[in-house]
């Protein structure tokens, strides 16, 4: 080949430290926790040039493209609002239009369904890299956290459009809407974890799942208000983290009201407390994943 | 300064096997008890300690199943061991197989750093070496197609080129060289030796025994998980040749257990002097054996031989069916030979597959998979898939001068 004359003769020797690696038996211990999260920073240009991949692939030779990200979402919403406005009566919240109330409350959901949905069989679809190169696997299950977060995006000034043609005010009260995505991505993260290192060896998660979101779907307030629950089922009602964060996150953009730091608390400490036995069930599965998948 | 220790390490893999006497016919009860299947364990590696100084060039060899695979996976953390413990410093890049970290639907470019930071490296440090990469495989036309598009030896190209230029302090390389032509061949072995030279720890894995020798410092000698000998690549070498049970290697074989029928022994390749090997020359005189025992006796027998390319494809075979004739088999120890005046199998390395079969009948009587590795090294030259045994003869029409004219015009 003509380009032999421009190989180098010489290889500069990495000028990065080495790092001692100890690979021994699969166990627990808080300083494995930590050497696995350090390996997992190290490790953070493979989640962007995946996630970047994610969402390229995915869009690529459709001919909506991206536009599928909103195409998603929108037509949910025109679907659910004919039916629970013309067929069924189903209340608003507040005085707010009802295709504004369930096009937030879709946008969020969006982002779970889409992420659970993809991530679930997200070790198992890579298989052929698991077997044969070494990486931190939960790169995987986030990298399609990432991807529908990027479609949670793109489809968001589309609720702008929705409000400004309903005239539905914007607040400052809007920017709580940061910290419930935070709150979300924890909680999503911690399922997509789980649900995907299950499905390893159990694929009864992935046949289980399109029925439990939809399950899912009608126990959270999205194409009814939270107010519509009675009362006395209210207490267990919140023990699903989703009601508290698509509420609050409904409240926050529509509403142009605070959040209410108690279902939002309630919320984000089942995230909080989830995300790191997530993670550590998550470890203890991989370390057998290539034998088993 | 030591980089690679194994320190008393194994593996164990649970087999399960579907329970075959008292199977019932219900599919649920089937179910159930598939739920309780056989747990067989299987120790891949077992009790296996060695170190890998710096800059040290490592070989494994030993036949298919001995565990050599296993202790790459091990290193390359793509498992972790059942006991034991692994020290691995510096950054290791491992070539499991070329090209499995691509992705069919993004570019070559895209791919260059899919692969490299799944190898853990900085997306800058990609940048910096993708001229290389890209010169090295040969493909700057292609950088931006899709590598569905790719030819297979573009595939390969890239896949070899992206691990070798990454600059890992430790490279584990397995039977890569097996693909690709024979001029990309020798480039890999010139890159190898360069990357030796400059400091980097190799472990090489490879059935290709030259390539070992020339690459190796030392070579370790595997069976059944263990390590047998280690020492100079030329001494293990010389012990693996010599060991007849290489040649003859056998695998895990499957047939119909319980009422043993018939059963292989062994495959073995010899040359026209008689003499075992596992290397030939397209177009070199070539002769297989299969040595096997029979109980009970076996009429409208086949006994076949298949070849397998690296990647799984049956090439050819040898099978007594060829013929229409079907030899019956009579109890007691048996051995056919297959001879071949000239192999027709172009340079490679060949897996293969040993069969005794029952005419009409759907399932082997015995069958041994992956028994032997057959490698074909250059030989009579040729272009194109296989060497055609050939033989000529020239004959010209003597031209006389003053008839010329009349030849054109016979009449």
């Amino acid at each position: 080949m003509a380009s032999n004359s421009v190989l180098p003769n010489q290889v500069e020797p990495s000028a990065a430290p080495r790092r001692i690696k100890v690979v021994g038996a699969p166990s627990f211990s808080p300083a494995r926790l930590l050497s696995d999260l350090s390996v997992l920073s190290h490790y953070r240009d493979l989640l962007y040039t995946l996630s970047v991949h994610r969402v390229k692939v995915r869009y690529k030779q459709s001919i909506l493209g991206v536009a599928w990200a909103i195409v998603q979402p929108f037509s949910l919403m025109l679907i659910y609002t004919l039916i629970f406005t013309f067929i069924a009566r189903v209340p608003t919240s507040g005085n707010v239009p009802y295709p504004v109330m369930l096009y937030t409350a879709l946008l969020i959901w969006t982002y779970f369904a889409t992420t659970l949905t993809n991530a679930t069989n997200g070790l198992v679809s890579h298989s052929h890299l698991v077997t044969k190169v070494y990486f931190p696997r939960e790169i995987l299950p986030l990298t399609y956290v990432v991807a529908a977060l990027f479609d949670l995006i793109i489809a968001s000034p589309v609720l702008l459009g929705l409000m400004f043609y309903y005239r539905v005010p914007l607040t400052f009260n809007a920017l709580y809407a940061i910290p419930i995505i935070v709150i979300m991505t924890m909680f999503i993260t911690s399922v997509a974890l789980i649900f995907s290192a299950a499905q390893v060896r159990f694929r009864d998660i992935g046949m289980a799942l399109p029925l439990l979101l939809q399950i899912w779907m009608f126990a959270t307030p999205i194409v009814y208000p939270l107010s519509a629950v009675p009362e006395r089922f209210r207490t267990l009602y919140m023990l699903n983290p989703m009601v508290g964060v698509v509420e609050n996150f409904r409240r926050v953009l529509v509403e142009a009201a605070p959040p209410n730091f108690y279902e939002l608390g309630i919320s984000a400490l089942i995230a909080a407390i989830l995300l790191p036995l997530a993670y550590i069930f998550f470890k203890h599965v991989e370390a057998t994943i290539a034998d088993v998948i | 300064m030591i980089d690679l220790k194994f320190d008393n390490v194994s593996k164990r893999y649970i087999v399960r096997q579907e329970a075959a006497e008292n199977a019932s016919r219900h599919r649920i009860i089937r179910k159930i008890q598939s739920l309780r299947r056989a747990a067989r364990e299987f120790w891949a590696v077992r009790d296996v300690s060695f170190e890998v100084k710096r800059g040290e060039t490592l070989g494994i060899i030993g036949h298919n199943g001995a565990g050599k695979s296993t202790i790459l996976k091990l290193l390359a953390n793509i498992t972790t061991p059942t006991s034991g413990e692994i020290s691995i410093n510096g950054r290791l890049s491992a070539l499991i197989e070329v090209g499995s970290g691509f992705h069919p639907e993004l570019t070559g470019r895209e791919n260059i750093y899919l692969n490299g930071s799944i190898l853990g490296m900085r997306r800058h440090e990609i940048t910096e070496k993708l001229v290389r990469i890209v010169d090295f495989a040969g493909i700057q036309q292609f950088l931006d197609t899709p590598v569905k598009r790719f030819s297979s030896g573009m595939y390969v190209r890239l896949g070899f080129s992206i691990a070798a230029h990454l600059d890992p302090d430790i490279l584990l390389l397995d039977e890569v060289l097996a693909v690709g032509d024979a001029s990309f061949q020798s480039k890999c072995l010139q890159r190898i030796s360069e990357l030796k030279q400059s400091g980097t720890t190799i472990v090489f894995i490879s059935h290709d025994l030259g390539a070992v020798e020339r690459v190796c410092d030392r070579v370790l000698l595997m069976k059944g998980g263990r390590i047998v000998k280690s020492g100079s690549a030329r001494e293990v070498i010389n012990a693996y040749e010599n060991d007849e049970s290489q040649i003859s290697g056998l695998l895990e074989s499957h047939g119909l257990n319980g009422d043993e029928i018939a059963k292989i022994r062994s495959l073995s390749f010899r040359d026209s002097d008689g003499e075992n090997r596992s290397v030939f020359k397209t177009g070199e005189p070539f002769a297989a054996r299969v040595e096997f025992e029979v109980y009970l006796p076996v009429k409208d027998a086949i006994i076949d031989i298949i070849f397998y390319t690296p990647d799984g494809e049956i090439h050819c075979e040898f099978t007594t069916e060829a013929d229409g004739e079907y030899p019956r088999i009579t109890k007691g120890s048996g051995v056919i030979e297959f001879f071949c005046p000239e192999l027709g199998l172009m340079p490679g390395i060949y897996h293969t597959d040993v069969r005794i079969l029952q005419r009409g009948g759907v399932e082997a009587i015995h069958a041994k998979s992956r028994v032997t590795t057959l490698r074909v090294d250059p030989g009579k030259a040729g272009r194109g898939n296989f060497f055609m045994p050939q033989e000529w003869r020239l004959s010209q029409t003597k031209i006389i001068e003053e008839s010329g004219v009349a030849l054109l015009h016979r009449n």
